[in-house]
C-alpha cells in the first residue's frame, strides 16, 4: 500500500458519504430502538455537508481536508455524532499536521489520536456500547498488527476485523452512555448505532477492487438490516 | 530570554490555550448530552437512573444517587442509582439528614435540584485516592435546575399515564355502551362493551356516522333530525335520560336507555358523548309484572265474582233444589280453581325460594303416565292423548309426585294451547350416560322463536296465548323446570321435529342406578320410532 495523499483522503471522504447514505435506514432503524431513532439522517446530511464541501476544496494535505470534514460534520450535524465524528477527524487531522502523505506510522497515529479524542470528548470507554466498542480495538489490532511487521493493507484489514467483533459485541451489552442508558438491560439484544457506523467509515478507508452490488455489504454479514 | 526560550513559552502558552478550549469544549459537549438525556422523557426511575449513570460518568465518581422529595412531607427518597452505592441511604427523613450524610462520608458531593414541581438531591461518592471531575462536577451544577424540571416532568407524565390508564379501565371495563362522536356525528372513540354489543358495525366505526353504527332510524327510534346527539352538538345542553334502540350484533331491535353530555376538550371542537344501557331485559320484567297483574287480577277476581254472585242468588232467591245443587257446584269448582291458582303460586313461590326436597325412588315412567291418564279420564281430554314408551325402559330414580305433577302440567298445557281435533303425545326414548328423556308434543299455536326463552319465566305468558282467550297463570312451565332441574335434568322446548306445527317440550330424568355425567345440560332429542318394542296407546279411542 503506497502512503495516501490529499486525493485519497479526497476519495475517502466521498466513499464514506457513500456508505453512510446506502446504510441511512438501516442507521435510523437501529438508533430507533436505543436512542432518537436520528443517526443515520443525522450522519447522512453530515456527509452530505463534506461531499459539498469537498466540490470546492482545495486543501492541499491531508490534514487540512480532515480538519475541514470534521468542522463540517461537527457544524451540520443535530446529534451527538456529528460533534463526536467531528473530534475524531480534527483530531486525525491535528496528528497528521502538515505532512503532503499519509504512510503506515502516521496513520496509526491517526487512528490513535482519533480513538482518544472519541474517548475524551464522548467520557465513553470499550464496553459501554458506543462508537469507541469497534473503533478501540480496531486502532489497537491496528497498531499490534504494525508491530508484528505487518503490510500496511493487513494492518488495515486486521484493524476492520477487529472493529467488526467490537460491532458485533454492543449487541450483548447494556448501554452506559447516551440515551440508551434509559433502557437499562432492554438495551440487550440491540446493536449501538454509532459502533456500526464507526465501522463503515473504518471500512471505507480500504477501496473496493470493485463497485459492490449487493444491497448490504460484506462487513455487515450477520447485521440485522 | 532568549528567542528560543520565548519560542517555548508562546508553544507552552498555545497548548495551555487549546487545553483550556478543549476543556470548554468537553463541557459544552457533556452539557448538551445531558440536555439530550433530560429532554428524552421516560419514567421518573428511568429519568433517575439514566441521570444518575450520566452524572458518574462526567464526574468520574463511585457513584451517584438521585433521592426525590416526598410529595407530602420533608423526606427524600431514592429514585435512581448507578455505580457502586455500597452504604449510600435509600431514604433520608429530611434535607439536614441528607447534609449530615455527605458531611459524614469523605469524598461525597450533595447538590439540590429544584424547581416549581420538583426538589431532589444528587449525591456524588468519589473514588478512592481521586477527586470528583471539576469539569463535570461543573456542567451538573449549570444544569440543575434544567434536571429538577425534567424529572418534574417525569413524575407529572407518570401522575397523568396513571389517571389516563385508570380512565381507560373504567370505559373498558363498562358494561354501557359509550360512543362519542365529533361535530359531524362521525364516531371518534367508542368502548369496548360497544364494540362486543354492536358487533361487526362497531369494529372498524371509528370514521363512520352514529347513525351507520347504532342504527337508531332502522331500530325505529328517530331519524337524524331528531339525533340525541346532534341535539346536544347544537344546544350544548346534556340529556340526562332518553329512550331509544338500536341494532344489536344479532340483528335484533334493542330498547335503551341514554344520557347525552357535551364535552369541549381545550380549543377542539365539541364532541357528544352517549351512555347507553340495554334495558330490554328490565322491560321484559316490567312486562312479566305486568302479566302477573294481569293473571292474579283476573284470574282471581273472575272466580271470585262468580262465586259472590252465586252465593247473593242462593241467600236471596228460593230456588228449587236442582237448581241450588247447580249452584252449588259451581261454587264448589270455582272454589277448586281458586286452590288450584294459589296452590300454583305459592309452588312456584316455594321452588324459587326453597332448596326442593326430593322423595326420590325407582318408578317406571309408564306407571306415572298411566295415572295421569287416569287422571285425564275424570277430567276430559284423554281420547287426544296419545302414549308412544318402548317396552323396555328403565325405572328411573325420582320423586313420583313431582314428576307427576311435570307430566301433569305439560300434557295439560299442550291440551290447553291446540285445537280440540288434535293429538297430544307423551313419548321417551333412553338417551345414554344414565338419562331418559321424555318429550310431550302438541300440535298447537306454537311458541314464537323470540319468546322460548320467557316462557320458563314465572307468570310469562306467550304474546299469542294473551290474545287468545285460553285462561292460564303462566305459572305451570315455570314449576315443571325448577322441580326437573332438581333432579339434574333440564326441561327445553322447541319446535316438533318433524317440521309439522306444534311444539316439543322435552325433558331428562335420571335413570335408577344408572351411571351418568353430573348434569342433564343437553337434552338430546330425537323423533321416537314407533315399532315393534314400543307401546302405542291411543288412550280413549
Amino acid at each position: 500500500m503506497r502512503a495516501f495523499d490529499h486525493q485519497d483522503v479526497r476519495a475517502y471522504l466521498y466513499r464514506c458519504a457513500s456508505a453512510v447514505k446506502r446504510h441511512q435506514a438501516y442507521l435510523t432503524r437501529l438508533d430507533a430502538a436505543l436512542g432518537d431513532g436520528d443517526h443515520g439522517d443525522n450522519l447522512a446530511m453530515g456527509f452530505a455537508a463534506v461531499a459539498e464541501m469537498l466540490t470546492t476544496d482545495t486543501s492541499a494535505t491531508p490534514g487540512h481536508l480532515l480538519r475541514r470534514a470534521g468542522y463540517e460534520l461537527t457544524a451540520s450535524v443535530g446529534g451527538a455524532s456529528g460533534p463526536l465524528y467531528g473530534t475524531a477527524f480534527i483530531q486525525a487531522a491535528e496528528a497528521a499536521g502538515a505532512h503532503p502523505t499519509i504512510d503506515a506510522d502516521l496513520l496509526g497515529q491517526m487512528l490513535e489520536a482519533a480513538a482518544l479524542a472519541l474517548a475524551r470528548r464522548g467520557r465513553c470507554s470499550v464496553g459501554d456500547k458506543t462508537i469507541q466498542d469497534t473503533l478501540r480495538p480496531a486502532v489497537d489490532a491496528y497498531h499490534a498488527a504494525r508491530s508484528s511487521g505487518h503490510a500496511p493493507a493487513a494492518c488495515l484489514a486486521a484493524a476492520i476485523h477487529a472493529g467488526a467483533r467490537g460491532m458485533r459485541s454492543t449487541r450483548a451489552l447494556v448501554a452506559q452512555r447516551g440515551l440508551a442508558i434509559r433502557l437499562g438491560e432492554r438495551a440487550i439484544g440491540h446493536l449501538d448505532p454509532g459502533a456500526v457506523s464507526c465501522l463503515l467509515l473504518l471500512r471505507a478507508m480500504v477501496a473496493p477492487a470493485r463497485p459492490s452490488t449487493s444491497r448490504r455489504d460484506q462487513h455487515l454479514a450477520g447485521v440485522d438490516a | 530570554m532568549t528567542a528560543e526560550e520565548r519560542i517555548a513559552e508562546l508553544e507552552s502558552e498555545l497548548a495551555r490555550v487549546n487545553e483550556e478550549a478543549r476543556r470548554e469544549t468537553d463541557a459544552m459537549f457533556a452539557q448538551y448530552q445531558l440536555s439530550q438525556l433530560l429532554a428524552s422523557g421516560g419514567t421518573p426511575a428511568e429519568l433517575a437512573r439514566a441521570l444518575a449513570a450520566e452524572v458518574m460518568r462526567l464526574c468520574d465518581a463511585l457513584s451517584v444517587s438521585v433521592w426525590l422529595a416526598e410529595a407530602d412531607g420533608d423526606a427524600f427518597v431514592l429514585a435512581g442509582q448507578a455505580g457502586d452505592p455500597v452504604g449510600v441511604p435509600t431514604r433520608f427523613e429530611s434535607r439536614d439528614g441528607a447534609g449530615a450524610w455527605a458531611l459524614g462520608t469523605p469524598g461525597s458531593h450533595l447538590i439540590q435540584v429544584s424547581a416549581e414541581r420538583l426538589t431532589g438531591l444528587v449525591g456524588m461518592v468519589r473514588k478512592q485516592d481521586a477527586g470528583l471531575d471539576p469539569d463535570g462536577l461543573r456542567v451538573v451544577k449549570l444544569a440543575r435546575h434544567e434536571i429538577a424540571v425534567a424529572l418534574g416532568n417525569a413524575q407529572l407524565r407518570n401522575e397523568l399515564e396513571v389517571e389516563r390508564r385508570e380512565l381507560t379501565a373504567i370505559i373498558d371495563g363498562a358494561t354501557d355502551v359509550i360512543v362519542q362522536v365529533g361535530r359531524d356525528l362521525r364516531v371518534v372513540r367508542i368502548n369496548r362493551a360497544a364494540m362486543a354489543f354492536l358487533g361487526e358495525l362497531a369494529s372498524d366505526s371509528v370514521g363512520r356516522t352514529c347513525a351507520e353504527v347504532l342504527q337508531c332510524a332502522r331500530a325505529g327510534a328517530h331519524g337524524e333530525d331528531a339525533c340525541p346527539l346532534a341535539e346536544v352538538l347544537r344546544t350544548g345542553e346534556p340529556i340526562p335520560i332518553r329512550d331509544t334502540t338500536v341494532v344489536g350484533h344479532e340483528g335484533q331491535v334493542v330498547s335503551m336507555v341514554g344520557g347525552y353530555a357535551p364535552i369541549a376538550i381545550g380549543s377542539d371542537e365539541p364532541r357528544a358523548t352517549a351512555i347507553l344501557r340495554d334495558v330490554s331485559g328490565a322491560k321484559a320484567l316490567q312486562e312479566l309484572r305486568e302479566g302477573f297483574v294481569a293473571t292474579v287480577s283476573h284470574e282471581l277476581r273472575t272466580p271470585l265474582a262468580l262465586v259472590k254472585g252465586y252465593a247473593e242468588t242462593l241467600l236471596h232467591l228460593e230456588l228449587p233444589e236442582s237448581e241450588r245443587l247447580h249452584y252449588l257446584e259451581r261454587i264448589d269448582q270455582l272454589a277448586e280453581r281458586l286452590r288450584g291458582l294459589v296452590t300454583e303460586i305459592l309452588d312456584v313461590t316455594h321452588l324459587h325460594a326453597d332448596p326442593l326436597v326430593l322423595e326420590r325412588v325407582p318408578v317406571q315412567l309408564s306407571s306415572l303416565v298411566a295415572r295421569l291418564v287416569g287422571d285425564l279420564e275424570m277430567t276430559g281430554g284423554v281420547e287426544r292423548v296419545r302414549v308412544d314408551l318402548p317396552m323396555s325402559l328403565p325405572p328411573v330414580e325420582v320423586d313420583a309426585v313431582r314428576i307427576g305433577q311435570v307430566l301433569e302440567n305439560l300434557v295439560r298445557n299442550a291440551l290447553k294451547y291446540s285445537p280440540e281435533s288434535t293429538t297430544v303425545t307423551i313419548a321417551a326414548e333412553p338417551t345414554g350416560a344414565g338419562w331418559l328423556t321424555v318429550h310431550v308434543e302438541d300440535e298447537g299455536v306454537g311458541v314464537p322463536e323470540r319468546e322460548r326463552s320467557l316462557v320458563f319465566e314465572p307468570f310469562h305468558r306467550g304474546r299469542n296465548v294473551r290474545e287468545s282467550s285460553i285462561p292460564g297463570t303462566g305459572l305451570g312451565l315455570a314449576i315443571s323446570r325448577r322441580i326437573v332441574e332438581a333432579h339434574g335434568g333440564r326441561l327445553t322446548l322447541d319446535s316438533r321435529p318433524d317440521g309439522r306445527p306444534g311444539t316439543r317440550v322435552s325433558f331428562n330424568l335420571p335413570v335408577a342406578g344408572g351411571r351418568r355425567r353430573a348434569t342433564g345440560t343437553t337434552v338430546p332429542v330425537s323423533a321416537t320410532t314407533p315399532g315393534s318394542g314400543t307401546i302405542t296407546t291411543r288412550v280413549g279411542s
